[in-house]
């Protein structure tokens, strides 16, 4: 096969996939009813139903709120964790560094629910803290609560990118500041923060607009008090009007896709802005880091509180609460131990399919996905063509689509595609679902190991006489053999993780983990959500011990 | 075997124009140098020829084989050229052992197990590393390295062979090794080969003729002895060797002969000008040719020793006169204070 036909082939493909989805969703926002049912007209009557619906709005404003909220809390905290943890020399970094990564490989409805049974207002803290000082001082169900927690745990992302570029960042200029005088606070301030500007400012927009992709925060902890953001008002739609009012949901996705999309796009320039300041490459030198004398067991303090709150608080309450009956004022912690709620989760036969199914998904479905997400890296390159930007472009679509948004545009081509339909009530769906929306993620991975890959051993291979497939054959894919192995690893522990995706497509034989704790939720089990919350975290904790094990960077 | 012909070959990288019509030809058994300073364009043009850029105008031809031809609309891929190419950074894949990656080029032309064997262990042998063919790349020195590059691209028997500045990544010692051992190989396996190098030195040793690059264009082609003593352009003569640069005012020009003027006096040199009289002139003199007077001459100018250098091997001796530099070479230091250079007229070229 000649490589131009397994070019097109990978590009038409991918774009179907992509484009498929979302202009079924454009289709159906400008329907009168469902596009299932005859009477459908074209018209706008859904857009203004939508536009002229308070809560609508209301939901808008609160996810603006929440967004810049949590990027002013996390923006500052996570340039600073990145600063101490790259450039000074806070006792125990390398033991640091995997647990601070936690919060962004914890699926955000088990973190939720780990609030609410740890300091909700009969959690176990909350009682704790009732019986020391007979009264509870924090409110769990409050926008202010959402927006901390929600800032809190996405400190990570921010540490990330900020990290990155201190590592590329050459230390001299730190040293040059230090030798005239600086003390480590002011070299941070005046040096070190101002040369990474860039990949802050980029994370800054990456966790405004993670604010517009949040669901399980704000479906569990906004619940009680009737917040809505805009991902829990298109979820809350379904019920709304009694009938599947298609064409209202697809309105509230066109109007999070007209946030998001810009959103991305702006990271993508600002990530390219980032990546042209940071040429100033270290030398690979072994740098001595700031000394912080006494300061530096402050800021192991700071990380170390962080830490507990974020991860300790939620996953400790999470894992007590599956091995008591109940709990609540005055309970003796001896009285109500149980293994029950395990033993429980073998009653229901969607939970072991759901058990099995993640495992599925994320171990056989996280390898088809890097074989696609490969399929399409090896294709565009070393392409020295105008089609390369296209991929560029098409890869960010699903970006911009929440995992929600883009479960709920999958499920309507799965009806609406009648030759499809009988893959909706299988896995199938649920993986298409799932490598759809870590598209981008995917890419970058494999695109990262991809450029490492020095031009002249293809070319080596091309002037030895093999054809350009065959190069990628015999020289490009075994030599990334071990990337697209951690790439793997990284998406079985997202896959395992997900829960938005498959919320719309669940459904028997469909069930995973992450979904079906967004429903038994819905249900009031909380014991059996306990369990099964900790189930996942088990799963995901035994990826990231072997990740660090086996020495995988987590991040792309 | 052919003669590999190229003609007329221009490349443009991006809004960079690189190559701006070039033509050289490689008549088989014959070792032709890419000489050239960064960004002259040589290692570009190797790669035309291998099939890895795309020129937009000229053709590249071996024998019968049309490799690429605007005019026809023909461009063979690199995989259907079967040319050798030698990379600068050897390119060996770190994935397979140094057996395997000289076996490759074997195995894409179906080549059976039993002879690509024999063949791998035979051109192996010829490079003196058989013993090593179980061994992966990282675990060679960087001259061994280079020599599986080589056998690499040796194995299939190309027509022809490239090398892209294939000693650069040699420390100063195993270059001077390597250059005399490459040289040996290639002439007693009768190849023809281009070698790609900013080194004059390596260049002239290592080559049968010498095609010196500027800018994109072809300066002067021809053999290492005709580039060094006969240089065509004031480029070629600045290039190669080590210089001295005179200026002055062109006073005759007349049967390849050109009197300049420098300081007052008449310096007689070798014609390389159209220029007549009056124009201004630029005289070069390569460093070992100037030689130490003690008193005025013809071709003498007075000149302030400045700084002696001991080299070891003999002095180097620096001469000013007003914005003048001279260098010079002499086996003993002299005196500082005023002495007379002669420029001889065989050794001096007025452009």
């Amino acid at each position: 096969m000649p490589v131009v036909v397994y070019r097109l082939l990978v590009l038409g493909v991918t774009t179907l996939v992509v484009v498929a989805p979302l202009s079924l969703v454009i289709y159906q926002s400008f329907l009168t009813a469902p596009f299932f049912d005859p009477s459908a007209k074209v018209g706008l009557l859904a857009y203004t139903f939508v536009l002229a619906d308070p809560d609508f709005w209301q939901a808008f404003w609160t996810t603006i709120a929440i967004a810049g909220g949590m990027a002013a809390i996390a923006v500052p905290l996570g340039a600073l964790l990145a600063f101490l943890m790259v450039r000074t020399d806070v006792p125990g970094r390398q033991y640091l560094e995997p647990l601070i990564l936690i919060p962004i490989f914890v699926s955000a409805v088990v973190i939720a629910f780990g609030y609410v049974v740890a300091i909700g207002p009969v959690g176990i803290f909350s009682t704790l803290a009732k019986d020391v000082l007979g009264f509870v001082p924090w409110n769990l169900y409050s926008l202010l609560a959402l927006i901390i927690i929600a800032g809190l745990t996405h400190v990570p992302h921010v540490y990330l990118y900020s990290a990155a570029a201190l590592r590329g960042l050459s230390t001299d200029l730190e040293e040059a500041a230090r030798v005239s005088g600086a003390n480590p606070f002011r070299v941070a301030v005046n040096v070190s923060l101002p040369m990474i500007l860039p990949a802050i400012l980029f994370a800054g927009v990456l966790v405004f607009f993670l604010g517009f992709e949040l669901f399980g925060l704000p479906l569990v902890l906004g619940d009680p008090q009737d917040l809505l953001v805009l991902s829990t008002y298109l979820f809350k739609l379904t019920n709304k009007l009694g009938v599947p009012s298609y064409q209202l949901m697809a309105v509230v996705v066109v109007a999070i896709i007209a946030i998001t999309a810009p959103l991305v796009f702006m990271q993508r320039l600002l990530l390219r802005q980032a990546q042209r300041y940071v040429s100033v490459r270290g030398k690979g030198l072994k740098t001595q880091p700031l000394p912080l004398h006494g300061w530096r067991w402050v800021a192991f303090a700071g990380i170390i509180l962080w830490l507990f709150v974020t991860v300790v608080v939620p996953i400790s309450g999470i894992t007590l609460r599956s091995f008591v009956v109940t709990w609540g004022e005055g309970v003796k912690l001896r009285d109500v131990l149980t293994l029950d709620h395990y033993r429980e989760l073998t009653d229901y036969p969607n939970v072991v399919r759901g058990i099995f199914n993640t495992l599925g998904i994320g171990v056989i479905g996280g390898a088809a996905a890097v074989g696609c997400y490969t399929a399409i890296a090896l294709a565009v390159h070393r392409w020295n063509s105008g089609w390369t930007r296209l991929v560029d472009y098409l890869v960010m679509v699903p970006r911009a689509m929440p995992g929600l948004v883009a479960g709920l545009a999958l499920l309507w081509v799965f009806l609406f595609v009648p030759f499809l339909s009988p893959l909706k009530s299988t896995m199938a769906s649920i993986w298409l679902a799932y490598s759809i929306v870590w598209l981008a993620y995917g890419m970058r991975l494999v695109s990262g190991t991809l450029l490492q890959v020095a031009p002249e051993l293809e070319e080596a291979a091309r002037t030895a006489g093999a054809s350009d497939l065959r190069v990628k054959r015999d020289v490009t894919v075994p030599l990334i053999k071990y990337g697209m192995l951690a790439s793997w690893l990284l998406v079985f522990l997202i896959f395992v993780r997900e829960y938005s995706t498959g919320i719309y497509l669940l459904g028997p034989g469909t069930e995973v983990i992450g979904s079906l704790l967004v429903s038994l939720w819905g249900t009031g089990a909380v014991d059996l959500v306990s369990a099964l919350s900790v189930v996942n975290v088990v799963m995901i904790g035994v990826g990231l011990a072997v990740a660090v094990r086996l020495g995988v960077r987590l991040h792309g | 075997m052919a003669e590999l012909i190229v003609k007329d070959v221009a490349l443009r990288l991006g809004d960079n124009e690189i190559l701006k019509g070039v033509s050289l030809s490689v008549p088989a058994g014959q070792v032709v140098a890419l000489l050239g300073p960064s960004g002259s364009g040589k290692t570009t043009l190797l790669r035309a020829i291998a099939g890895l850029e795309t020129p937009h105008q000229g053709s590249i031809v071996i024998g019968d084989t049309v490799f690429f031809d605007t005019a026809r609309g023909i461009d063979l891929p690199a995989e259907k050229r079967g040319l050798g190419l030698v990379f600068q950074s050897y390119a060996l894949w770190p994935h397979r052992t140094v057996f395997d990656n000289v076996a490759y080029g074997l195995k894409l032309r179906n080549v059976s197990t039993e002879e690509t064997k024999n063949r791998v262990e035979k051109t192996l042998s010829q490079i003196g590393l058989g013993h090593l063919a179980a061994r992966y790349p990282h675990q060679l020195s960087g001259g061994q390295q280079q020599r599986v590059a080589i056998a690499r691209a040796l194995v299939y028997e190309p027509p022809v062979i490239l090398l892209d500045e294939p000693l650069s990544n040699l420390d100063a010692k195993l270059r001077e090794e390597a250059r005399a051992w490459l040289r040996t190989l290639i002439v007693t396996l009768g190849l023809s080969a281009i070698h790609v190098t900013h080194d004059q030195v390596e260049a002239m040793a290592i080559a049968d003729r010498v095609v010196l690059l500027d800018n994109g264009l072809v300066a002067q082609d021809g053999t290492p002895t005709a580039l060094y003593n006969e240089p065509a352009a004031l480029f070629a003569a600045e290039f190669m060797g080590a210089n001295n640069r005179l200026n002055g005012t062109l006073a005759e020009n007349s049967g390849g002969r050109a009197v300049m003027e420098v300081f007052g006096e008449r310096l007689i040199g070798m014609s390389r000008t159209q220029a007549v009289g009056g124009a201004k002139a630029t005289g070069i003199i390569r460093i070992e040719r100037v030689r130490c007077a003690s008193s005025p001459g013809p071709n003498r100018l007075k000149m302030q020793l400045k700084a002696p250098m001991y080299l070891g091997e003999r002095w180097e001796l620096v001469f000013a006169r007003e914005n003048l530099t001279v260098r010079a070479y002499a086996s003993a230091p002299l005196d500082p204070g005023e002495h007379y250079l002669e420029f001889p007229a065989d050794a001096l070229w007025v452009f």
